[in-house]
């Protein structure tokens, strides 16, 4: 147990080292990029306005300061816990974020399941028949659904389901069916590099030597693959999952922009394109805590379910 | 353990099949008790607060004091009549019997106090509405503003002016207004729920609910009306429409918008400063070419900055596509083709940077096809395409020579806002650097004169002066192009795109 504590502490430190660089890196990024928000504080598009307004809206935000000030004033509340508020929405930034948190968090649940519907299955196939032509098969499927860019696989899958065969909504949240579709384009757009892991894995145990004496011992096949070589091949899945946790959240953008899922997709593209300072820098501070959190479990989960990794690190003390 | 295997496909398939009836519900709401429709709409609302956002008019929910009618010209809304006492001043007189979704009454004082929450919660309207104070007695609401303001009635057309009840908890998702329909359910940039307002002042709605959906998307847009999903699919591309157009039960509506593409040159480019050289590439310009090809046929020509219904746009006939006579132009301006066919003055190639953008997908297309028409005069265009144009156009001025653009010109049917940002030293959307002596004085004149039959004349000149100088090259006024679903009855897209959902609209 001590273990797991001394663990948690150094990753807490870490993250708060990490943070600090992300934030600073994000902050002297976006103040770089040409633009700023005043013409869409102004609302230039719409309604008259002059140079001079554009001048002293810019004053009255501070945007003409140096980066540093700025950075330093964001920070110092953030160390408050107050992420601030946006300046187009004109609500706190923490809200915001809390509001659609959910919807992303719940689709990206989706995701997974969907993930290991398609995967397991493939991979499972491909290891057994190993260099025949189901292996093939899967390994085409797999480099063909790598290629595809999720927002036209996601048209795709719209196109046939919900107009063709009129089984499933195109868009929105609400009941179950509203989320298969969105998972099944999120679950596709990452199973490839999970089929070809998984294919590697199996393959690998099912010629070792623990899997040969099951199988000398007669005990079914099926059986061994699905009580022995399956759930040994989990664990690298589970490391794997935490690793891409990160572009997993980021590339789910898209797919909720295109079947308008109320999560955080919409939000963070506004918020780019029209320079909202405060909220890209708290999307980034929660998303990254969400994504250093699930690492964290991700390492305690492997630490239970792979007795090595606990023996080794009790040795290593 | 064949048993578990079963039990898990016994699961996932029951899983699937709930599914499956659910959303055999959902392209099945058409009930004749209770009439609903659903508005598919493409930039998603992140507030509906009718005071920073579009959707509180657009989805029925708010009202504003006055607004454009389908001719485009002002007219009473919430207001039953109004009149301008000094250069400053304008009393307004509210309708009679106004009441909020909740049942309050709607009189001066709630006006008042929902003008004073506007000034305080958006920058750019209290910028433009110039208000010193208001005041409220009875039906009457008094507005001093703190300058000469001719236009302040139109600028009232702006949805963020909308009257609402303030003192009330979270206006972003539950906002109380006038209007024929009453929100029961907002999912930020997803989907607003409405109901018919019972008590609505001007006849109850014809249809129970209505559903504003979201989508940035234009293909799943068109997929949406397609499928049933969606009744009324706004902004679609024109490439999705032959799959709708073959349909019976669908239309396309295609209308003229308030918007102009155009190009605008920089003044502070050399070649560009001789107004020969502008005219010649605004004749290299085809129109109709444009309108037909790159819009597929979904824009109407341009003759001025303004749309034709307007009273103040021009009434000439769109310049014409004529290349001989911009050569002869050119000639004129002192160029002469060079050895390897390049035009050239001075010993200096005629060399142009085209700036561009992504936004409006056509902007591009139409950089490419000036180029292509320039290069066969021997004028080289080098098209840069940029991410953020208004942050480029501004802070490296000295980059481009001309630029695409696009913008609403009148968008509350007045063309002061748009002579006084594109062509004032000062205006917001005058990177160019344009100054056009003649047009400066009548603007400042315009900006003094509240009487409509002055300012028509005053704008008109100005749109003649422009059209002459060229500083900018009208192209196209772009269609908005709307999917309707046949069963959707007394209902046609407005220019203005305020108005969508409204009381009369009805299903059969």
């Amino acid at each position: 147990m001590r273990l797991v504590f001394s663990m948690i502490g150094k990753r807490i430190t870490q993250l708060l080292i990490m943070f600090l660089l992300l934030s600073f890196i994000t902050f002297v990024l976006m103040k770089l990029t040409p633009g700023d928000p005043v013409r869409t504080i102004l609302n230039v598009e719409d309604v008259s306005t002059t140079t001079a307004q554009e001048e002293l809206i810019k004053q009255q935000y501070g945007f003409d300061r140096p980066i540093l000030i700025q950075y330093g004033e964001w920070l110092s509340n953030v160390v408050q816990l107050d992420l601030g508020e946006s300046i187009i929405a004109k609500q706190p930034v923490l809200q915001l974020i809390i509001n659609r948190l959910p919807a992303s968090v719940a689709l990206t649940i989706g995701g997974l399941v969907a993930l290991l519907v398609i995967a397991v299955p493939f991979s499972v196939l491909a290891a057994i028949y190993e260099n025949k032509w189901p292996d093939y098969l899967c390994r085409g499927v797999a480099i063909i659904g790598a290629s595809i860019p999720s927002f036209w696989l996601g048209l795709l899958l719209i196109f046939f389901f919900s107009l063709q065969l009129n089984l499933l909504p195109v868009m929105g949240r609400g009941t179950l069916a509203h989320y298969i579709l969105p998972s099944v384009t999120l679950g596709m757009a990452m199973a490839p590099v999970y089929i070809k892991l998984l294919r590697e894995q199996l393959i690998d145990i099912l010629q070792s030597s623990y899997i040969e004496s099951a199988i000398a011992r007669g005990i079914p096949r099926w059986r061994i693959l699905l009580f022995h070589a399956i759930r040994g091949s989990l664990i690298p899945l589970v490391t794997m999952f935490g690793l891409s946790i990160g572009s997993l959240l980021g590339g789910i953008t898209v797919i909720e922009m295109l079947f308008s899922w109320p999560g955080m997709g919409e939000l963070i593209v506004n918020a780019v394109t029209q320079r909202d300072y405060p909220l890209i820098q708290g999307y980034i501070i929660v998303v990254g805590s969400l994504v250093v959190f699930i690492n964290l479990l991700v390492d305690l989960i492997t630490m239970l379910i792979n007795p090595q990794i606990m023996q080794e690190a009790r040795r290593a003390q | 353990m064949k048993k578990t295997i079963y039990k898990i496909t016994a699961i996932i398939l029951f899983i699937f099949l709930i599914g499956c009836e659910d959303a055999n519900d959902l392209s099945e709401d058409i009930d004749q008790e209770n009439k609903s429709l659903t508005l598919l709409f493409s930039f998603p609302s992140s507030t509906i607060d009718p005071h920073q956002d579009w959707m509180g008019v657009r989805a029925g929910i708010a009202e504003t004091l006055v607004k454009i009618d389908q001719d485009l010209s002002i007219q009473p809304w919430l207001a039953e009549n109004w009149e301008q006492e000094d250069e400053q001043t304008w009393r307004f007189t509210l309708r009679e019997g106004l009441t909020f979704h909740d049942d309050t009454p709607v009189d001066g004082n709630a006006v008042k106090a929902s003008f004073e929450r506007l000034l305080e919660v958006n920058d750019a309207m209290a910028n433009n509405l110039k208000i010193e104070s208001i005041e409220a007695d009875g039906r009457d609401i008094l507005f001093v503003t703190s300058e000469s303001y001719p236009t302040f009635v139109s600028e009232l057309v702006h949805t963020n002016t909308s009257i609402i009840k303030v003192d009330t908890e979270n206006i972003n998702e539950q906002p109380i207004g006038t209007g024929p329909f009453q929100v029961v359910d907002f999912t930020t940039e997803s989907k607003i729920e409405l109901e018919r307002y019972e008590d609505y002042w001007d006849g109850v709605a014809l249809i129970d609910k209505v559903t504003v959906q979201f989508n940035s998307d234009g293909n799943v847009r068109g997929l949406a009306l397609q499928s049933g999903e969606a009744d009324i699919a706004y902004h679609l591309p024109p490439e999705t429409l032959a799959p709708i157009e073959q349909r019976d039960d669908l239309r396309v509506e295609s209308v003229s918008s308030l918007r102009v593409h155009f190009l605008l040159y920089n003044m502070k480019s050399s070649p560009l400063q001789d107004q020969n050289v502008r005219q010649a590439l605004d004749l290299l310009i085809d129109r109709q070419i444009i309108a037909d090809e790159i819009m597929a046929g979904h824009a109407t020509v341009a003759n001025g900055p303004f749309h034709p219904d307007f009273s103040f746009s021009n009434d000439g006939a769109p310049e014409s596509y004529d290349p001989e006579q911009a050569e002869s132009l050119l000639k004129q301006a002192g160029y002469q083709k060079n050895a390897d066919g390049q035009l050239e003055k001075d010993n200096e190639v005629l060399q142009l940077t085209l700036a561009t953008y992504q936004g409006r997908p056509e902007l591009p297309q139409m950089a490419q096809y000036l180029q292509a028409e320039a290069s066969k005069l021997g004028i080289e265009i080098n098209i840069v395409t940029v991410e953020n144009v208004d942050a480029y156009l501004w802070e490296q001025q000295t980059e481009w020579d001309l630029v695409t653009y696009s913008m609403l010109s009148a968008p509350r049917g007045d063309g002061g806002y748009f002579l006084n940002v594109a062509f004032s030293p000062d205006g917001s959307l005058n990177p160019g650097d344009i100054y056009i002596e003649d047009v400066n004085a009548l603007i400042t004149q315009l900006n003094q004169t509240s009487t409509i039959e002055e300012r028509i004349q005053l704008q008109k000149q100005m749109v003649d002066i422009i059209q002459e100088e060229v500083p900018q090259s009208y192209i196209v006024y772009p269609h908005i192009i709307v999917g309707v679903n046949n069963r959707v009855k007394n209902w046609t897209p407005g220019s203005e795109e305020y108005y969508l959902i409204t009381n009369e609209l009805d299903l059969e």
